[in-house]
């Protein structure tokens, strides 16, 4: 049995170890976000908000919000809170081990912030449009499962780069680079899987860019290049960065240092 | 071969885990016996894998470990710390590491029942393992680690915080572990914990290997380090003035009127001086206590030589 044929029982186990109520509870709040706090816009506005807007709208709060919190909360830590509970030696000395428990956290995280975005999407367009508009809730569901994946592995990576500073690094990436950078009108904003998901936004939605073309920093934020160019890049850089931290994890020594010898 | 290190060194920046270490051992049960902080966690993170030797090249099982997959079936690990999940059970847990390791679920399941039996901790295996005792945090540690039935069962420091009581369980399933022909490698600062299941020994200070072999073999390299001895006779300070004479002692000291205390490098010839005397009418030897020559003693002075004391 390799690597894979593990990550089931660590999934498992992972999962059910994550059914606690201070998480359901924080899991609840943030699916929630996103359709209260649209509620309170849709009933300040007073009525159905332009479709382009509303698609902003529900992108903010559910993809980009809800499922990148939720996300950093389940991968960030992943190996930080096996390091730190002493735990990750049992894993280590087991064949596979570590790739297993990376790969299974991975999915645990994705899994729980799933539900999350979804529920924060679908709600949130429920709410912010009274003519429905499945185009809307497709869009934001398809985004959702893009964000969840590729964010998990964008922290997953981070937390086994450093693992004593995951949350701050976490916290810090997402800030400074997926929000900060990614509103930089220049190359590196193609870096961030905000700018992926912001152009599969405007695709996605068919949102009408035309009278951008004559501003080449408005361009630079929306891309030219077709949906299916950023569905690949971004699914490549989810496995990219989960390939990339399973390789570190595999030659990384995480084992005790001198002061705690015994 | 259980374990080959070749020259291995591993430094943890400018600090010196573990120091120049050749060693072949064979299979069986043997004890890694070192104070605190001797390099002991490193040198059997370096034995499982989980360090890799700055310097020298290390075999176990004839594999090289670090990411062998094959090695680490054959391996068993209690580590030193303990590092459980507090919010599941032991079944939960042992089932868990054990499909990790590689085992179908129901098979997991099999041999984690199995194991907690083999520990005595089935009657609480269902409880979670916040609500365990040191012993039982540490039986199920133990179960981890025989679950998935390895040869090779390493063992850091098993006993630290148990119960007299616990330590008597412990000891009883290794004895049981190494009766049934399967490898041990078990360390601790406590010497009799480990002289009650193995007289095959590795001492290790300041991270060198400083002696391994049996108990005997142990005790035969100190056959050039001072032994204290006390004797009861009629006349000390005869006997005194003689082995002075003789040089068959460092030291004397003469205690009371009928004891003497002496150091000697020349056990052996002293010995056989003394048996001569008494035989020849000479002194009344009624008394005459070696230095103990227990295991804890050869530590002692392995160590003392290893600081410089001796």
């Amino acid at each position: 049995m390799n690597a894979l044929g593990r990550v089931p029982a660590v999934f498992a186990f992972e999962w059910r170890r994550a059914l606690t109520f201070p998480r359901l509870a924080w899991l609840v709040a943030l699916a929630a976000l996103p359709p209260v706090l649209l509620g309170v816009v849709r009933s300040a506005a007073g009525s159905d908000p332009p479709l382009e807007i509303a698609a902003i709208l529900v992108y903010v709060l559910a993809p980009c919000l809800a499922c990148m919190m939720s996300v950093f909360l389940g991968a960030a830590p992943a190996i930080s809170a096996e390091l730190e509970g002493r735990s990750w030696v049992y894993l280590a000395v087991r064949p596979h081990g570590p790739l297993a428990v990376l790969l299974g956290k991975y999915l645990v995280a994705v899994s729980w912030a799933l539900p999350v975005g979804l529920i924060g999407a679908i709600g949130g367009s429920l709410v912010l449009m009274r003519e429905v508009s499945w185009r809307l809730i497709t869009v934001q569901c398809g985004l959702v499962v893009l964000s969840c994946v590729a964010y998990a592995a964008a922290f997953l990576l981070i937390g086994v780069i450093a693992p004593k500073r995951a949350m701050v690094l976490g916290v810090m990436y997402a800030i400074f680079f997926e929000v900060g950078a990614s509103l930089v009108p220049a190359a590196i904003n193609l870096l961030t899987i905000q700018y992926r998901l912001r152009c599969l936004l405007v695709r996605g939605m068919e949102i009408d860019v035309s009278r951008l073309e004559r501003n080449p920093i408005l361009r630079s934020y929306l891309g030219e290049e077709p949906a299916i160019w950023h569905v690949s890049l971004l699914l490549l850089m989810a496995v990219g960065f989960v390939t990339v931290a399973g390789l570190l994890l595999r030659y990384r020594e995480f084992a005790a240092a001198p002061e705690t010898e015994g | 071969m259980l374990i080959e290190l070749d020259r291995v060194t591993r430094l943890y920046g400018i600090v010196i885990g573990v120091n120049d270490i050749c060693l072949s051992l064979p299979t069986g049960a043997h004890g890694l016996l070192g104070p605190n902080g001797a390099g002991k966690t490193t040198l059997l993170n370096l034995i499982t894998g989980q360090l890799k030797p700055t310097i020298g090249s290390i075999r176990v099982l004839g594999s090289r470990p670090g990411n062998d997959p094959e090695l680490l079936r054959r391996i068993g690990y209690l580590p030193g710390n303990e590092g459980m999940y507090a919010d599941v059970s032991a079944i939960e847990w042992v089932t868990y590491l054990t499909r990790i390791q590689g085992y179908s679920a129901r098979e997991a399941d099999r041999l984690a029942r199995q194991a907690l039996e083999r520990v005595k901790l089935t009657e609480h295996m269902h409880r979670k393992i916040s609500t365990y005792s040191r012993g039982m945090r540490q039986r199920a540690r133990l179960a981890q680690a025989i679950a998935h039935e390895p040869e090779f069962l390493i063992l850091d420091e098993p006993f630290n915080g148990l119960d007299p009581i616990a330590r008597h369980a412990m000891t009883t399933m290794l004895r049981q572990w190494i009766a049934e022909d399967r490898s041990l490698l078990v360390s601790s600062h406590v010497l009799h914990e480990i002289e009650s299941l193995t007289h095959s020994f590795l001492l290790i200070s300041g991270g060198r290997l400083l002696a391994s072999g049996s108990t005997e073999e142990m005790g035969s390299l100190l056959t050039a380090v001072p032994a204290e001895i006390r004797l009861r006779l009629d006349d000390p300070r005869g006997l005194a003035a003689e082995l002075i004479r003789e040089r068959l002692a460092e030291s004397v000291r003469v205690v009371s009127e009928d004891e003497l205390l002496l150091t000697t490098a020349s056990s052996l010839e002293l010995g056989q001086h003394l048996v001569q005397e008494a035989a020849a009418g000479r002194y009344q030897i009624r008394e005459m206590r070696a230095a103990d020559d227990s295991l804890q003693e050869v530590f002692s002075s392995l160590m003392k030589i290893h600081r410089g004391q001796a």
